[in-house]
């Protein structure tokens, strides 16, 4: 019997082990036998991926040599900014990744010494080109060697050595350019600098005092920071608007977020979207002030073009919309100083002002800092100063005087401030409904009497607020939850008294 | 109260750093440039001074054609002197500098020319051939370049030059954005141009264009046949003449020529060739009957020539059909040939055997030494009454109801 059982085992653990060493060949086998798909092996399927998007404005034709043909002067313009790309990479970095698809065999060369230079030095190039305005000056009978010549070129650079930043510059050149066709690329043969100059955009300030900013920072209840998605309702934005007002107030602020907003490729859908809700903002009788980006963070010089894009889509549609008040650059930059350092952002913002200006030169711009201490940076560049508060109403007063020292005549708008009615398990000591109308009482005496603009946060208290918004810590999420003038049942808080002056 | 405190001393702190920053900046040494040349040759040392030298040594940035750097000085008694590397000095073009320090700056420009020498012509000429005529062109463009790989500016000497036949021509061109080009034009002669150029005293190597004869022009044919008899056996073969363009160009060896032959029955033959020296020519066997061919050749979409015709004569005049073995056994033959000779092997015999007035089977045989000889098998061929007919280089000959058994 006993001999039996230990037979039996012995049997079934060998045939166990058998299973598996044939169970894992085999899967091995499988795993040697799957290859990369056929299609791929011809580079059929290759994608264009927009990474630099510098605005690129052919002049007219009219060169020498051949005629020119649209089809390959958009593949001359395709290799002519990868070869900027890979270049500014290849200084950003130090490394020669890219360099020999776009640089002929001699061209790449000046590229490589510089980068043997830098890399010996530790100096490493964070740039940029903004605008491009290229000519075709020539173009070979036998369709293999174009000359252009690029005017006004601007650079952006940030030049380090070390890790430290030791000059950032802004240069407007224009090059000409010897381009060869060779393995299907359009590589630069030479490259030569003709004129240089330092870039200054020029911008105007927008008188504001007629503004009389009394708004509000506005969501919908049901769909808090994912205002343009498939939930959508005009009836709903048409219902809260007309709420607004009603109440007295005249406008309100809307945010696009970068990416939920397509990024460089703006969304068609929720572009339309916002313009709806600018048309009903319209029939309220309602101004918009329009944050280009929120939840943005990376403000890295070679994406700056991508972010440009995105600005360039959305404000060259509005700009004429009766309803739009003025352009927010980005909801609280000052987040960001920490992770990505300080002057980096100042420079994107900076940068940012002057596209919007340049394209818009009607619509004030201002910036969204989170808070008072922040809200000087380019007091000079923005038409208004605005700062968010949600600190002690207290100190409100004094953080209002310390500012209008620091950034003079310059109007300030108290662009969301409010408190939470929260009080329960996450919070056991919050404040209550009426604590919430006290602080607004409070800070409407205070705004009064500084002949402050504001707009407060916010008309709703959410049921939902997304993870990216102030995390996923609860303590945090339900007090963020209860900043509204009505509650989720549609019922107007207390506050809802001095939602306006 | 306590963050009032807070906003007094970061207000405070804020106002006495900018006062700080004032002050910095009264202190601060006014660099001035010290050197006045602003045009340099590539290759040339440069270096930019500046005074007062001290001990502060502050960051020069520099930016060329093809990138961007930071230059460490070095300093004497006088000067701060900032050696420009040879990745900036060796290429030319607009450099612009900067010089940091603290929180002002001063900054400048300086050109940097090419060598005075070239030192290679960059040559590009396309396309590589061409079609006669004078209507069509390459196109030469030269870059002069320094030993730096630096391209010329605007509007320095080049000298063409090329050669066709008999004609040599020099022509001055100018340099415009970075090159000089010139279109070379074919003349009504095939053949290839020479081409080269030359600028400030270097010459380019020697570069050569192809200049291919136009599209030819309609042509003749010719035949030539060892008879005129349809044996079926011998070969005619067919030719054009010197195939050439409007210019009298003989046209590229390989021109393809397709000889098409109707028949009198309209079947069309086809036959074809490539041209060597001008001529393609293009082989045909004859027909085993008698008949006219009318020939035509084509140069595809290009030219064709005139159409040529061909008699045939019937080579054999009757021949013999025999019966034996219960009419089994057929012979036909001998067949002879025009001048009675044996036919040569290899002509066709097709024998049509009809039961109750329906084809009932087909054979067919070539001849061996004249003769043919049918064997129809019994098992195939049951005892009854067929009417055979026999054909042979378009002769026939009929034979009712003949009986096998």
């Amino acid at each position: 019997m006993n001999k039996n059982i230990i037979r039996s085992i012995l049997i079934g653990t060998y045939i166990l082990i058998v299973v598996i060493i044939i169970s894992g060949i085999s899967s091995l086998f499988a795993y040697l036998n799957t290859g990369a798909d056929r299609s791929s092996m011809l580079h059929t399927k290759l994608k264009k991926i927009e990474q630099y998007t510098p605005e690129f404005i052919w002049s007219p034709l009219n060169n020498e040599g051949r005629p020119m043909d649209q089809l390959v002067l958009k593949q001359i313009e395709n290799d002519y900014l990868d070869a900027w790309y890979v270049k500014l990479l290849a200084y950003k970095t130090n490394t020669t990744i890219g360099v020999k698809d776009y640089y002929t065999d001699n061209a790449r060369e000046n590229i490589f010494s510089f980068i043997e230079l830098n890399s010996k030095e530790d100096v490493t190039v964070e740039s940029t080109t903004l605008n491009h305005h290229p000519t075709l000056d020539f173009f070979s009978e036998d369709g293999q060697l174009a000359v252009i010549t690029d005017k006004d070129v601007v650079e952006y650079k940030r030049v380090f050595k070390g890790k430290k930043l030791i000059l950032e510059a802004t240069e407007k050149s224009t090059y000409k350019i010897i381009f060869l066709l060779e393995d299907g690329f359009w590589r630069i043969r030479h490259l030569v600098k003709e004129k240089n100059e330092i870039f200054k955009p020029e911008f105007n300030l927008k008188a504001v005092k007629h503004l009389n900013i009394k708004g509000i920072n506005y969501y919908p209840q049901a769909t808090p920071w994912n205002m343009f998605g498939d939930e959508f309702d005009e009836v709903i934005v048409a219902k809260d608007f007309n709420i607004i007002n009603e109440a007295g107030l005249n406008s309100i602020r809307l945010f696009v977020q970068y990416e939920d907003f397509g990024k460089a490729n703006v969304n068609l859908k929720k572009l339309k979207k916002l313009k709806r809700t600018l048309d009903i903002a319209e029939d309220n009788n309602l101004k918009v002030i329009i944050t280009l980006f929120d939840f943005y963070g990376d403000y890295s010089v070679l994406n700056w073009t991508l972010n440009r894009r995105h600005v360039v889509k959305i404000v060259s549609t509005f700009k004429n919309h009766n309803a739009l008040m003025a352009w927010d650059i980005k909801n609280e930059p000052n987040l960001d100083f920490k992770s990505r350092g300080k002057s980096n952002v100042v420079s994107w913002l900076d940068s940012m002002i002057d596209l919007v200006k340049s394209l818009d030169d009607q619509h004030p711009v201002t910036i969204g800092w989170s808070n008072v201490q922040s809200a000087s940076i380019l007091k000079d560049k923005v038409d208004f100063v605005s700062f968010h508060y949600y600190e002690d109403i207290e100190t409100l007063d004094f953080a209002i005087q310390s500012l209008k020292k620091e950034v003079g005549e310059k109007p300030i708008v108290l662009q969301e401030f409010g408190m939470s009615s929260y009080n329960g398990i996450w919070k056991p000591f919050g404040s209550s409904e009426i604590d919430q109308a006290n602080y607004h009482k409070k800070a409407q005496e205070i705004i009064a009497v500084n002949n402050l603009q504001f707009m407060s946060w916010t008309l709703y208290d959410f049921e939902l607020v997304p993870k990216k918004v102030v995390g996923s810590l609860p303590w945090r999420k339900n007090v963020q939850k209860r900043f509204g003038f009505i509650d989720v049942s549609g019922t107007k808080k207390a506050a809802f008294r001095f939602i306006g002056q | 109260m306590q963050n009032k405190y807070i906003y007094i001393s970061l207000l405070a702190l804020i106002l006495l750093s900018s006062f700080m920053l004032i002050q910095n900046s009264e202190v601060i040494q006014n660099f001035t440039l010290e050197t006045s040349q602003i045009e340099f040759e590539a290759g040339s040392p440069i270096v930019l001074k500046f005074s007062p030298s001290g001990e502060k040594a502050p960051l020069l940035y520099c930016s060329s054609s093809y990138g961007s750097t930071l230059i460490v000085p070095t300093y004497n008694s006088k000067f701060l002197m900032y050696n420009i590397p040879f990745s900036i000095s060796s290429k030319i073009g607009v450099v612009n500098w900067k010089l940091i320090y603290e929180d002002s700056f001063i900054s400048g420009k300086f050109r940097i020319g090419p060598k005075k020498e070239v030192s290679s012509m960059e040559t590009y000429i396309g396309p590589p051939s061409i079609e006669a005529g004078g209507t069509d062109y390459t196109m030469l463009v030269v870059i002069p370049t320094d030993s730096l790989d630096n391209p010329f500016p605007d509007n320095t000497l080049v000298l063409a030059k090329h050669q066709f036949l008999n004609s040599e021509e020099n022509e001055v061109i100018f340099t415009e954005d970075l090159i000089s080009y010139k279109n070379i034009y074919s003349q009504k002669e095939s053949g290839r141009i020479f081409v080269s150029s030359e600028s400030l005293g270097t010459n380019s190597k020697e570069f050569s264009v192809t200049v291919f004869p136009a599209i030819p022009i309609d042509f003749k044919i010719s035949a030539t046949r060892p008879h005129g008899y349809a044996d079926g056996n011998q070969v005619t073969t067919f030719s054009t003449s010197v195939i050439v363009d409007k210019h009298n160009n003989i046209v590229a060896d390989a021109t393809y020529v397709t000889f098409f032959i109707t028949n009198e029955k309209g079947n069309i033959l086809k036959s074809s060739g490539a041209t060597i020296n001008g001529v393609a020519t293009s082989k045909m066997i004859h027909p085993d009957y008698e008949t006219q061919w009318s020939v035509k050749a084509y140069v595809d979409g290009m030219a064709e020539s005139e159409l040529i015709i061909l008699k045939y004569k019937q080579v054999i005049k009757s021949f013999e059909v025999a019966f034996s073995e219960n009419n089994r056994d057929i012979t036909v033959g001998p067949l002879q040939s025009f001048m009675k000779q044996i036919i040569p092997d290899g002509i066709k015999v097709t024998l049509l055997i009809y039961k109750y007035n329906r084809l009932f089977k087909t054979e067919t045989k070539t001849s061996f030494e004249g003769l043919v000889n049918f064997n129809l098998k019994s098992y195939i061929y049951n005892n009854d009454d067929y009417t055979i007919i026999v054909k042979t280089a378009g002769l026939e000959k009929t034979f009712h109801s003949k009986r096998l058994w």
